[in-house]
């Protein structure tokens, strides 16, 4: 995907998870986030920093035009953009890097693709609805909301994979 | 060359994440309630760990002196017993009844100071007592030498107080031969002075009178010497406000007494029948 084209499809789905933190509101177990997996499956080349700026910019966008508390999703998605490019290597490989390969569901298949995702949404989840109860949710209800978000989180970040790790397709002769 | 370049690039990842991190905390803190109370808790609880381990080593180095300090009071309270207890003798061998008052109502807890602040118009102070030692909010904070403030908040190990030395505290005080009662403010400015109000003109006083706590309070006990009278004026030409030099300077305490009355919950129901009675009446 070229470089004007990334930008269009992140502002879609910037567009998406603003539109799921003030309109879906299915349960207060239930807290859709596809952040994760936008810093996941950002480009392999960005360096360390670019990704935390992304991750900044991403997450603060979705405080600043969602109704939620500002900084809560801030808190979390740093955290998962620090540890990316050690997730990547656990599950797809040290090699990966060096090779300046970006991550394809068809080649890396569905299954890391999901380990991959689940790493991420658990730490974005748990620094999320610790934050978000301050102290003051008793633990079966954060475990339950844990749990619940990871489940509904983890489904619709496949679709986000999908679209944001879409190979070129070649040219017919 | 390369690895030079990756160490400062994971360097400023780190340094990056940490700012970042910092940032969110502070949008949280000043945007959502629950937030801000939850990460202030966090903060008073790291700070109070950081005072207590800076006056430990404080007091570790004034120690001579504190026992001195201590050996001095400690004298004080004995010469005070001996002068009770030959009162009371007396007065049984009168068989008159006597002893009533003398603090039994209340109950003691010493405690040390791990923080004060003196800088502000709203001063605190931070007892390295807490709930789990007995204390509960609304006691009084005193020394042998005044009233140092009052508990607000209690924690476990840990007991928020107002100073005195705040615009918004003010005790119950009697001066002179007359008694005459008025509430005591700190004067706003100095470690060692307080203000003395509404006494009124047909009161007699003079400079140099003991102020002392006038007991009209559940949360300190009576007689406790406050002060020194200084210099008077009239204000609105209706009352005396008269400067009094406190006898405990602020700038050099760090050990007090936590005091809190054992009948409070008597006080407080009667206080509240009273309150339900006076609505009744107006309901009517």
């Amino acid at each position: 995907m070229n470089s004007p084209g990334r930008i269009f499809t992140y502002l879609i789905l910037l567009t998406v998870q603003v539109l799921l933190c003030n309109y879906l509101h299915l349960s207060q177990y239930v807290m859709v986030s596809i952040l994760p997996a936008m810093v996941l499956f950002s480009d392999v080349r960005l360096s360390g920093v670019k990704v935390l700026c992304l991750a900044f910019v991403l997450s603060f966008a979705v405080d600043f035009l969602s109704d939620g508390v500002l900084g809560l999703n801030v808190l979390a998605l740093i955290p998962v953009a620090f540890v990316r490019d050690g997730v990547i290597r656990l599950v797809f490989g040290e090699d990966h890097f060096a090779r300046g390969e970006g991550i394809s569901l068809v080649r890396q298949g569905i299954w890391k693709i999901s380990a991959a995702i689940i790493m991420v949404q658990s730490l974005f989840l748990l620094i999320y609805i610790w934050a978000d109860g301050a102290g003051t949710r008793p633990f079966w209800f954060c475990a339950l909301r844990f749990a619940a978000s990871l489940a509904a989180g983890g489904v619709l970040s496949l679709p986000v994979a999908r679209v944001l790790t879409a190979e070129k397709t070649p040219d017919r002769w | 060359m390369l690895r030079n370049s990756k160490t400062t690039a994971r360097i400023l990842s780190v340094a990056l994440f940490i700012l970042m991190e910092v940032a969110a905390l502070m949008m949280l803190s000043r945007s959502g309630p629950l937030q801000n109370i939850w990460l202030s808790g966090a903060s008073y609880a790291v700070r109070g760990r950081i005072w207590g381990a800076s006056a430990s080593i404080g007091s570790y180095f004034s120690l001579s002196s504190q026992n001195r300090a201590l050996a001095q009071e400690n004298f004080e309270l004995h010469r005070e017993l001996t002068r009770y207890r030959n009162a009371m003798n007396a007065a049984l061998q009168d068989s008159l009844a006597a002893g009533e008052g003398l603090s039994r109502d209340f109950e003691y807890i010493p405690a040390a100071i791990r923080k004060l602040s003196r800088n502000s118009q709203h001063n605190y102070i931070i007892l390295n007592k807490g709930s789990e030692d007995g204390i509960r909010p609304q006691s009084g904070i005193i020394t042998p030498k005044g009233v140092v403030g009052i508990v607000d908040a209690v924690d476990r190990h840990y007991s928020y107080g107002i100073s005195f030395m705040n615009t918004g505290m003010s005790v119950s005080a009697r001066i002179g031969a007359s008694g005459a009662v008025g509430p005591m403010t700190w004067d706003g400015h100095s470690t060692d002075r307080a203000v003395l109000k509404e006494i009124s003109l047909q009161n007699r006083f003079a400079p140099g009178d003991t102020v002392y706590s006038s007991g009209y309070s559940s949360i300190f006990p009576a007689d406790i010497p406050l002060g020194i009278a200084g210099g008077s004026r009239i204000v609105n030409g209706a009352v005396n406000e008269i400067e009094v030099f406190l006898f405990q300077d602020f700038a050099a305490l760090r050990y007090v007494t936590v005091v809190q009355t054992l009948d409070r919950e008597e006080i407080l129901f009667l206080e509240e029948l009273e309150t339900e009675g006076k609505d009744k009446t107006e309901n009517r």
